[in-house]
């Protein structure tokens, strides 16, 4: 039978904080927090009720609030304006302590509504009822919203290993899931580009009230959550010590656990079914309470909930801000993944100090070599996989608008075919065909590379931010010489996954390149990657479809001028990663044991792991940021031939090469003459078989 | 590997196809140009037969004789080719077109959809061995020297930059080259025509109603979950310059230049505007009942005079000048009707 590929010792997930503080807080500390954050929430009331297109001046507005009037600012003011801020204020409560509850309850100091992946369902499930039941949506969307929030949650969780999970990987878990239901939902707005014109802002949060409607849809939930939470907090507190502990003191945390978890989930869908999916407050407001020493709930709920507020309300008003100048109004997700971003960053060392000093259990994971009972011989699961490579890649030449027999096809490559024919095969289907196999396979070694250098079987391109930083690279130079050919696009991203991968190593250094943090840094960055790209989509406003079309992975109209750019560094860069290949084996073992064994550790972390960059910007540069080719390749090929790195990278390779070209097949021929992105696809096979993946490697303990 | 051998074999196979595919192209232009000659002569003379260089947004580009079968990446140019007498063989995402936008005559049952418009099917087009391809700069540019590969393909610019232009102008150049290309400057100059008419017509009616020279707003409003967003037309749009010919003026003065020739804001932004008249074209039945909650909509002047016109959900404002005509004509109606 398949063993786990990781084995990671069964662990109580290392603990951030101690069970109960040593002193309930100092004194005065509590009742610090507590003023600052009423003062803070009430300047920043006041400044968003000035914001809008309307000039209303401080004194109008306190005005307003005193002795409401007819008059037209008034009118603004309590139609349109306070129901906003209302609305930041009871979103903000609802996310922070949502984050709090989770992460009191999975003892995870990453857990929150984005890292667990509520957000990305939630807005999957609206998107399908946008397009495809938009009557019954707007009735109950909170439904919809709970429906994919609660979905996604267990996902995660299943990925994750469940109670078992370490921080880390349930963190990454979330990471996959939370790329796979995007993947899916970019699918929806490309396709059904009129009807969902309003969701791709929507999605990045939007705090825009038409009327007191959606305040009060949410106030009930909000306050009863609150206080039903409130009501339990002594049980909130025994989480904190563990199931074991909780048992012999003769608690059953179970029930508090699924209690804690369901309001956690309800009250991040309150918020998501009205204003979007709205990032990083759950992470950003209880940490900021638990800083000051506060981790008793019935401080932390209260004091996270006014935070939350604060923060949100802050960040809607930087994103106002913004409407008067050439960037036009931001939508306030971003402006809380780019605070939010560092503030991972710097939990991601945080975190990885403690885990450190604590069990150790990241750095001495070493990932074991798989049996396989069935063994196939490594020439034939070569061979097995060239032949179909062959095989997919003659489907894909055959099938399309213009279907073509075997024989026509041949005959059409050795020149013998009609005009229409080679045209159709040759300058269309042959060069996007090559390009996938070729980008298939440089994803598929940088996913190799990466996870050997990660130790992680669970990093990917994607995840380690590469993508989002070539994402932003090419979109940067759309957008600051449009001027340019479009040629020059594959520079911009790059330049873009190099700057991305610099600054999450750059981070990761300190603590000698460990996977852990390497891991949550690089999600910090492909999160402020992916709203840096919302920003930047606004910013050029009509040029939405082109920017979703090449964001999501596409090989479409990929010609020979695409593969002569692609395959000369592919063909520097493969043979070298192959070449490292002995060096590489011997990182996967522990730290200590490879230095023993004379391997500059640090250092060959480095060069692999910026082989990896390059190898995965070369592919984002030639079809944009197709993801999971680099998680799925090297799994699968690890089942099936062990871990010795060659030959790895060979048969991943092949594998990559496979899957790329098969989703480039699928996608044109599915829905034709519409036509799926490729990296959709990916996602969209890869997805179920990651999942079986992960349950397999959970069960197989 | 075999993917090398693939790869070396194709290019042996590309050099001979350059050769073959370029008599192969010339040919067909050849043939239908013998078939189109009627019409064809009985316009501007030299430029039927031989080859002439159209401008387009990306240069010149020489088109042999008359184009029969056209794929059309835009609505707008389908639009137009319609208007003169013209069936597309192919046009990008007709089920959608055929909700947003109206045309003079239908699309003939066997015109083929060929994809998105952002992402047209490139087998699809080659397939239908077109004479000519329409598409637009900002979607298509980056595919085309595919299209090009495929058949002469024309890329235009509806959306000059500031000092570069304006957009009705531009709709009448596009109109023009297209109907030079097809050999239907009859039916153009007949269009163009009409619409003068129906600016002349409107303009009287306008008079007559007392409503001449009125100050208009002209919005594109859709709910965006959680408050109805406008996009509010700007001087330089297409839209608005069309109206003026009936005399209308625009009292929307936006912060900065539009190049789409609207801005996006919020119900806010209409308070500055509200003594003019308001019309609006508003696909979606789910924004007046919003508006209707809404306080500040509630205030505006001209909700209170009832000076709120609807134009119809499939009145198109970047179309050609069948649109035109159709929004004039509706505009006229609008403000004219009985109260």
């Amino acid at each position: 039978m398949i063993k786990a590929l990781v084995r990671e010792p069964a662990p109580s997930p290392p603990r951030m904080e101690p069970a109960l503080p040593a002193r309930g807080g100092r004194g005065w500390l509590p009742f610090a927090m507590l003023a600052g954050g009423l003062l803070l929430l009430a300047v920043l009331a006041f400044v968003s009720l000035t914001q809008g297109l309307s000039h209303i001046s401080v004194a109008t507005a306190f005005d307003a609030l005193i002795a409401p009037k007819d008059t037209p600012d008034h009118r603004v003011i309590h139609g349109v304006r306070l129901p906003r801020t209302a609305m930041a204020l009871l979103s903000g409560t609802a996310l922070a302590v949502s984050g709090a509850l989770m992460q009191s309850v999975t003892r995870n100091p990453l857990a929150s509504e984005t890292t667990l992946g509520i957000n990305a369902g939630a807005f999957l499930v609206v998107a399908v009822g946008t397009v495809f039941w938009p009557g019954l949506l707007h009735q109950y969307a909170f439904l919809f919203a709970v429906a994919g929030g609660a979905g996604a949650a267990l996902l995660v969780f299943g990925m994750g290993g469940g109670r078992k999970g370490t921080p880390i990987r349930i963190a990454l878990s979330g990471m996959i899931v939370t790329l796979v239901l995007s993947s899916v939902t970019s699918a929806l707005l490309l396709l059904f580009e009129q009807s969902t014109q309003g969701l791709f802002l929507w999605g990045s949060g939007s705090l825009n009230q038409n009327d007191w409607s959606g305040v009060r849809f949410a106030w009930p939930w909000v306050a009863g959550g609150l206080a039903v939470v409130l009501l339990a907090v002594r049980h909130l507190d025994l989480l904190a010590f563990g199931e074991e502990t909780a048992q012999s003191l003769g608690h059953r945390i179970a029930g508090t656990r699924t209690f804690a978890m369901g309001a956690g989930i309800v009250l991040a869908c309150v918020s998501v079914s009205i204003v979007g999916p709205i990032g990083f407050i759950g992470l950003l407001a209880p940490h900021i309470v638990k800083l000051s020493g506060m981790t008793r709930h019935a401080w932390l709920l209260p004091l996270s909930a006014i935070w939350g507020a604060a923060i949100l309300l802050g960040a809607d008003t930087i994103a106002r801000s913004f409407a008067a100048s050439a960037v036009g109004e931001l939508p306030a997700g971003a402006v809380t993944a780019f605070i939010g971003a560092p503030w991972i960053i710097w939990l991601a060392l945080r975190v990885s100090k403690h885990a450190a000093s604590s069990a150790g259990a990241e750095s001495r994971a070493s990932m074991q070599i798989s049996l396989f009972a069935k063994r196939m011989p490594y020439p034939l699961l070569i061979l097995a996989f060239a032949a179909l490579l062959v095989l997919v890649s003659l489907a894909a030449l055959m099938s399309g608008t213009l279907h073509l027999s075997a024989e026509q096809v041949v005959s059409t490559l050795l020149g013998n075919g009609t005009p229409l024919h080679e045209k159709v095969l040759i300058d269309l289907r042959l060069p996007r065909l090559l390009t996938a196999a070729v980008v298939g396979v440089a994803l598929a070694a940088s996913g190799s590379l990466m996870q050997s250098a990660v130790r992680n079987p669970l990093a990917d391109p994607q995840i380690v931010g590469v993508s989002s930083g070539a994402g932003v690279g090419a979109m940067l130079l759309l957008i600051a010489f449009p001027a340019l050919p479009p040629g020059w696009v594959p520079v911009g991203a790059f330049a873009g996954g190099l700057a991305a991968a610099a600054i999450v190593y750059a981070a990761a250094w300190r603590r000698g390149l460990s996977p852990t943090v390497l891991t949550l840094v690089g999600i910090a960055v492909a999160a402020s990657g992916s709203a840096l790209i919302n920003i930047l989509v606004v910013y050029a406003k009509l040029t939405l479809a082109p920017a979703l079309a090449w964001l999501a992975g596409s090989t479409y109209a990929r010609s020979w001028s695409e593969l002569g750019q692609t395959l000369p560094f592919i063909a520097l860069l493969l043979p070298l990663a192959w070449w490292l290949g002995r060096r590489v084996d011997l990182l996967s073992f522990h730290d200590e044991s490879s230095t023993g064994l004379g391997l500059p550790v640090r250092r060959t972390r480095l060069l692999v792991a910026l082989l990896a960059v390059l190898l995965a910007s070369v592919a984002v540069a030639a079809v944009g940021a197709v993801g999971f080719i680099g998680l799925l390749a090297p799994h699968a090929a690890r089942m099936l031939a062990g871990s010795n790195h060659r030959r790895m990278i060979l048969l991943s390779s092949l594998i990559g090469a496979v899957l790329l070209v098969g989703a480039d097949w699928i996608g044109r021929i599915v829905l034709s003459p519409k036509e799926i992105p490729s990296g959709i696809v990916v996602a969209l096979i890869g997805a179920p078989y990651l999942v079986f993946l992960m349950f397999r490697s959970r069960a197989g303990r | 590997m075999l993917s090398v051998l693939i790869l070396l074999v194709a290019a042996c196979g590309n050099g001979n196809n350059g050769a073959a595919s370029s008599s192969a192209s010339s040919s067909a232009p050849a043939s239908s140009e013998a078939a189109g000659s009627p019409s064809a002569s009985a316009a501007s003379s030299a430029e039927a037969s031989g080859t002439r260089n159209v401008k387009h947004a990306l240069g010149d580009l020489p088109i042999t004789g008359v184009p029969k079968k056209i794929v059309v990446l835009e609505w707008t140019y389908a639009e137009e080719l319609l208007t003169l007498g013209v069936q597309p063989a192919g046009v990008a995402d007709i089920e959608n077109m055929k909700k947003w936008i109206s045309t003079p005559t239908e699309l003939s049952a066997d015109v083929q959809d060929v994809g998105t418009r952002q992402e047209p099917n490139l087998e699809t087009i080659a397939a239908l061995e077109p004479d000519l391809i329409i598409g637009v700069k900002f979607r298509h540019e980056a595919t085309y020297d595919q299209l090009n590969g495929i058949a002469p393909t024309l890329l235009f610019d509806p959306y000059p930059p500031e000092g570069q232009g304006d957009q009705y102008q531009e709709m009448l150049d596009t109109f023009h080259t297209i109907a030079d290309v097809l050999g239907k400057q009859a039916e153009a100059e007949a269009m163009l025509a009409d619409l003068q008419k129906t600016y002349d017509d409107g303009k009287a009616k306008l008079a007559a109603a007392g409503k001449e020279g009125r100050s208009i707003v002209l919005t594109m409003p859709w709910v965006d979950q959680n408050a109805v967003t406008f996009r509010i037309s700007t001087d330089n749009a297409l839209a608005i310059k069309n109206l003026e010919h009936l005399g209308l003026k625009n009292a929307f003065k936006p912060a900065q230049f539009e190049v789409y020739g609207y801005s996006t804001t919020g119900v806010e932004a209409l308070q500055s505007v509200q003594d003019a008249d308001y019309l609006h074209i508003t696909a979606e039945d789910d924004v007046l009942p919003m508006l209707e909650k809404n306080p500040v909509w509630t205030g505006l002047n001209f909700v209170k005079d009832k000076r709120v016109y609807a134009l119809g959900g499939d009145t198109w404002p970047y179309g050609g000048p069948y649109a035109a005509k159709l929004m004039a004509e509706r505009a006229v109606n609008a403000l004219t009707a009985a109260q």
